[in-house]
């Protein structure tokens, strides 16, 4: 796998492409911790996701913070039982909690949103806010439900394999066009990647080492018009191969999945 | 009725009305026969197997498939087109676009699931098919990360399920090891014995030689230029020549240098 910190030479523009194209490429492949023999790994797939949604309900309908702590705590010994690193699986998580939170979290501690005891009171841009204790603890309950939630999904979906993740998406009923829709998305992403890779490597090769920063970002432009409409030539192809072996616009699936056989 | 199973009139198409792809093709492939499709880059091979399938269809001039004329009409019918789709099996150039399921089991049974067959043959034919191209074990795998020659076999594999009469190849050979080569030239002929009528592109000219009994060679101006008998062609070095199919290469043995045409035709070693 390319890691970011191999191509340390590189414009800003081409490192920055690059890191986004590893990371696309990490989250679609990484597949390493699925295939460990740990405890999560050891749970067949639907069970497994069921149990996960249970607990993630649980947590979402929970109003004691320290309830909703405990079952944190419960999620992060599942991740070590399952021999997921811990420093690697809170990187992991953690990187969506400040998004999910600046959105739902930081609006409900303000006394419009939450009535109630006022603790301090700030001017921004001539609007005055209350900051209210009510509000506080109830983004104090978001952010922690989120952080749950969010942790609770990253570790099944770093257990579980993505072909059969998406395969026991089907057995709870999820209609198989969306299940389909998700898979090629899946894999459009993977050919993205890789294509935006291979066409940095092959520009590097004839233009030198380094894209000059201006050019650069004309070269972006243009390639990124360029992957489009290769994507969607692609598309295009792939409907072709589905019409070559039948398919009519009805999806269908295959019925009792043996494993290893 | 003829045993014919493709005739071609005079076929024109050109991609977007700009780029053209065809201008002016003639042919007729009979059941049973082995077919190659040979020219450089660009002649149109892909295009033409693609007319074939019935994923294009001419812009003037006219296809007809098992005595029917093949337009999108005829396979706007779900009878007809499954009935065709049935008889005709495709492997695309490329593999990564042929194989577009989560997993290569779900690939293999894609066909036979679609073409209506129950579950129960739909294992059987799954079973056949990997069995045959010996990939049972990546049957839990996710296709876009095998390596190239997996991907193939999964991809030949994936057509074979539908255990089509005619099967079209496109450039079946590129970029395999010769162990691989051997072993998909191995199956092409065994299918042949079978019945099954081939159709290949390619600029493999030892798969040609392996497999061939009639050749057609485009040119750039993407129409047949000529066609005959596989060793009619293959041993005429001079026109291969002119069309790109080899060409010629200096090569220095104990310090003596000659010159030859390449790809060492007729040369091999087995
Ligand atoms: N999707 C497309 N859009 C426009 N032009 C195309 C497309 N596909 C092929 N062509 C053009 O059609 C011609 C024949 O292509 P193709 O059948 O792929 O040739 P070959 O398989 O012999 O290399 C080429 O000139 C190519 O540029
Ligand atoms: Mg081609």
């Amino acid at each position: 796998m390319i890691r970011t910190s191999s191509l340390r030479n590189g414009s800003f523009i081409e490192r920055s492409l690059l890191a986004a194209v590893s990371f696309i490429k990490e989250a679609t492949l990484f597949e390493e911790y699925a295939s460990r023999q740990g405890f999560m790994q050891g749970l067949a797939p639907g069970i497994k996701i069921l149990t996960i949604f249970l607990l993630i309900l649980t947590a979402v309908i929970l109003k004691d913070l320290a309830l909703i702590g405990l079952l944190y705590g419960l999620c992060l010994a599942l991740a070590l039982f399952s021999e997921i690193p811990i420093t690697f699986f809170l990187l992991r998580t953690l990187i969506f909690i400040p998004l999910f939170s600046l959105f739902i979290a930081i609006p409900a501690i303000f006394s419009s949103v939450s009535p109630g005891q006022v603790l301090r009171q700030i001017h921004i841009f001539g609007i005055t806010g209350m900051i209210t204790s009510q509000g506080c603890q109830s983004a104090a309950l978001l952010v922690a439900r989120i952080t749950t939630t969010v942790s609770l999904a990253v570790l099944v979906s770093l257990t579980t394999k993505h072909a059969e993740l998406l395969k026991s998406l089907r057995h709870f009923g999820v209609p198989q066009i969306f299940v389909m829709t998700v898979s090629m998305c899946y894999r459009y992403l993977y050919l993205f990647a890789v294509m935006v890779e291979n066409i940095c490597g092959a520009i590097k090769s004839r233009v030198g080492i380094v894209i000059p920063h201006k050019r650069g970002q004309k070269f972006v432009a243009w390639n990124i018009a360029n992957i489009w409409s290769r994507t969607n030539q692609m598309s295009e192809e792939v409907y072709r191969a589905m019409l070559s072996r039948g398919y009519t616009g009805e999806p269908r699936s295959l019925q009792r999945i043996k494993k290893n056989e | 009725m003829n045993n014919n199973i493709f005739e071609l009139n005079n076929v024109h198409l050109s991609y977007l009305g700009r780029h053209p792809a065809l201008c002016g093709v003639d042919m007729t492939i009979g059941s049973g026969e082995k077919i190659a499709i040979i020219g450089a880059n660009g002649t149109g091979k892909s295009t033409l197997l693609h007319l074939l399938d019935g994923l294009v269809f001419p812009h003037q001039g006219q296809v007809k498939a098992f005595g029917q004329v093949l337009n999108e009409e005829f396979l706007r019918d779900e009878e007809n087109s499954r009935a065709f789709r049935r008889k005709v099996g495709l492997v695309l150039q490329n593999a990564d676009i042929q194989l577009f399921c989560p997993t290569v089991r779900e690939d293999i049974a894609f066909g036979p699931l679609h073409l209506g067959f129950e579950q129960d043959e739909v294992q059987q034919r799954l079973k056949r098919a990997s069995a045959s191209l010996g990939v049972e074990h990546l049957l839990d795998r996710v296709p876009y990360q095998l390596s190239v020659g997996e991907k193939r076999k999964v991809a030949i594999a994936s057509v074979l399920a539908i255990e089509p009469e005619v099967i079209i190849l496109d450039e079946p050979t590129a970029g395999l090891d010769p162990a691989t080569i051997r072993q998909v030239i191995d199956l092409i002929l065994e299918a042949n014995q079978r019945g099954k009528t081939i159709i290949m592109a390619t600029h493999d000219l030892h798969l040609v030689e392996a497999v061939a009994d009639k050749v057609y060679v485009f040119s750039q101006e993407k129409k047949i230029v000529r066609s005959g008998a596989m060793e009619e062609i293959l041993y005429d070095m001079t026109f291969l020549q002119e069309h790109n199919l080899i060409h010629a290469h200096n090569h220095q043995h104990h310090h003596q240098v000659h010159s030859h045409p390449h790809q060492h035709f007729g040369h091999r070693h087995e």
